[in-house]
């Protein structure tokens, strides 16, 4: 080699030095101490159940967009198999006698293996057909996941779902020694326990798209008979990405049940799951993954808090009968949000950031 | 010298419709020499690429590489094998990087697509080996720009830099110099006259411009709706009656 580098080796060293000391590096970093500490901050239920669920539903996104924004694959699926997760831990525990440790792993690996086996078949099954064919499909298997957790009463127990407890220290009655004026109970190790398993999937996501398999899949997206030509076969790149991305999914699914202990069929099955996780990656800019915390961000805080706060909105006029009437309808504002965010960010929060930041470069 | 061709074709023949764009097609292309094929357009000069590099599969006939039959091999396999291939249109990854583009070529010269449990700069042989085929066709200093962003002479140099990285034994170009500036030109034949003269690899080539073929060509295959009329130097082709004919009586006849 020669003495002096060449221009890509040196910038591959720059890059190199300043991996831990790079603006988005120490954001992740920021992010993940905020949460951290957050439970400390503000002892509010409904503020650690938001975070908790925008963590949760910030992988969710973050996989699914995966397949959506770096591979060009729409499967309406992506959230049958959260719900395949889900269910998998709710029914071990509740059927099994004294819940323990090994049974939350045993539903994380059965969860695991359901889902890829499904990802599979729908992928040899389908990913052959035209794109719309393949969501047509795939909505199809997740209705049909829908229909099988309210028909089959006798092992889902139905609309009436599933509750079930949770072993040892993160059983909800379990309380610990008292750190900073906040006391350890069941409801914060598992909040520590969805912030630990979330950092470690959305980072995995990360390292996947960045990988040399991400890579292909880009290369996929961007011209596909130019990647067929250079020897790679891109069926089995796409299966590939199908099948990480439903493993993810339902591994959330698992969290997300530990998180409220209970399942129905309308919780986690049910469409309008889907259809959030999709306006999520909307929101938040497709292939980006990063935009899927800002999406879950978004529609969980408007989903919590603008009811009320258009509640006390409305009791400044009580006697307004159209003022309380519209205050109850907090969809409405919620599709103006949305709205109003497409119309300023139309490729997603963080797309349309990067794309005005490339420009001043 | 080794007697079995690198690229055979025996009576190869598709039909598209009612139209038999290449037919009973029988093509031999000796290890290591550079042939040329020309023809009026629509004489089946592409198709007869497509057949070759697996996009199209033959209505009947057979493709061989280095006597072997590939036929019924889709294009991915063949490009593993050894069969690398440029298109007329200049067929890159307009995003991506310069570097990248040929990055992802070694890539999958080097069988590392399936892994995902790496950072993609982690392997900088790759990285290193694409600059230096950019420095090849005198892209080095563009490493960083995006493809989109290249002049159409450049990008047409990226794609061989491209179809270099696949280290191929057969190189199938499809009109190089398609819609280059004349400035351009002299470069992308250099770098042609260059592996040629190497004698490491087979060349394919498909183009109009008449001279810059007979300098660089072992063999001219003359193409005419879709059969050979003549297979021979560049010497014997041009004057070549038939051939003559194709190209200047076909024209006055129409």
């Amino acid at each position: 080699m020669t003495q002096t580098p060449t221009l890509v080796e040196k910038d591959r060293m720059d890059e190199r030095a300043k991996r831990f000391k790079s603006p988005t590096f120490n954001l992740q970093l920021a992010v993940i101490f905020i949460l951290a500490v957050a439970p400390f901050i503000i002892p509010s239920f409904t503020f650690m159940d938001v975070m908790a669920k925008i963590m949760i539903f910030a992988v969710v996104v973050a996989s699914f967009d995966l397949l959506l924004g770096y591979t060009g694959i729409l499967n309406f699926a992506h959230g049958m198999f959260f719900g395949v997760g889900a269910y998998s831990v709710a029914l071990i525990l509740y059927y099994s006698k004294s819940p323990g440790w090994h049974h939350i792993l045993l539903a994380a690996v059965i969860s695991l293996v359901i889902s890829i086996v499904l990802s599979l078949v729908i992928s040899f099954f389908s990913l052959r057909v035209k794109a719309i064919f393949f969501a047509m499909l795939t909505l199809a298997l997740a209705e049909f996941a829908h229909i099988l957790a309210v028909q089959w009463t006798s092992l889902t127990g139905g609309e009436d779902g599933i509750s079930f407890v949770l072993p040892g220290i993160f059983n909800f009655s379990w309380s610990g020694p008292t750190f900073f004026g906040t006391q350890m109970n069941g409801r914060l190790m598992v909040y520590y326990l969805i912030l630990v398993c979330a950092v470690f999937l959305f980072a995995g996501l990360v390292r996947f798209v960045r990988s040399p398999l991400g890579r292909v899949l880009k290369s996929i997206r961007e011209n596909e008979q130019r990647t067929v030509a250079l020897g790679f076969k891109t069926f089995g790149y796409q299966i590939y990405a199908i099948v990480f991305s439903a493993a993810i999914s339902s591994l959330s699914g698992i969290l997300f049940a530990m998180w409220i202990c209970y399942v129905n069929p309308d919780s986690v099955f049910h469409t309008a799951i889907m259809v959030n996780i999709l306006l999520m990656v909307l929101i938040g800019g497709m292939g980006t993954l990063y935009g899927a915390m800002i999406g879950a961000a978004f529609l969980i805080v408007t989903e919590t808090w603008l009811p009320s706060i258009l509640k006390a909105g409305a009791s400044f006029a009580p006697d307004v009968a159209i003022i309380q009437n519209l205050s109850d309808r907090w969809q409405l504002y919620f599709g103006i949000l949305f709205v109003l965010v497409v119309m300023f960010f139309p490729k997603g929060v963080i797309g349309t950031i990067r794309a005005m930041l490339g420009q001043k470069k | 010298m080794n007697p079995v061709p690198a690229i055979e074709t025996k009576e190869l023949t598709i039909c598209f419709g009612g139209h038999t764009a290449v037919d009973s097609l029988n093509l031999s292309v000796e290890p290591f020499t550079l042939k040329s094929i020309i023809g009026p357009n629509g004489a089946g000069k592409t198709t007869l690429f497509n057949l070759i590099s697996g996009q199209y599969s033959p209505t009947s006939g057979k493709v061989l590489f280095n006597g072997k039959d590939i036929t019924r091999m889709d294009v991915a396999t063949r490009a593993n094998m050894g069969i690398g291939r440029s298109f007329q249109l200049t067929n890159i990854f307009p995003s991506l990087t310069v570097l990248e583009n040929v990055r992802l070529a070694l890539q999958a010269k080097e069988k590392i697509g399936m892994v995902f449990w790496r950072y993609y700069r982690d392997f900088p042989e790759l990285e290193d080996k694409a600059y230096d085929l950019l420095k090849q066709v005198l892209l080095h200093e563009k490493w960083s720009t995006e493809a989109s962003l290249l002049t159409h002479g450049e990008q047409r140099k990226l794609e061989i830099a491209i179809l270099l990285a696949l280290d191929p034994r057969v190189l199938l170009l499809d009109e190089p110099t398609a819609g280059m500036s004349l400035e351009d030109v002299p470069g992308i034949l250099d770098i042609i006259q260059e592996i040629k003269d190497s004698r490491t690899r087979t060349i394919l080539l498909v183009e109009h411009k008449f001279d810059m073929i007979m300098t660089l060509s072992d063999t001219i295959a003359v193409l005419q709706e879709g059969r050979i009329i003549c297979d021979d130097t560049p010497q014997a082709v041009s004057n070549n009656e038939k051939v003559l004919e194709a190209y200047l009586g076909g024209g006055v006849k129409a």
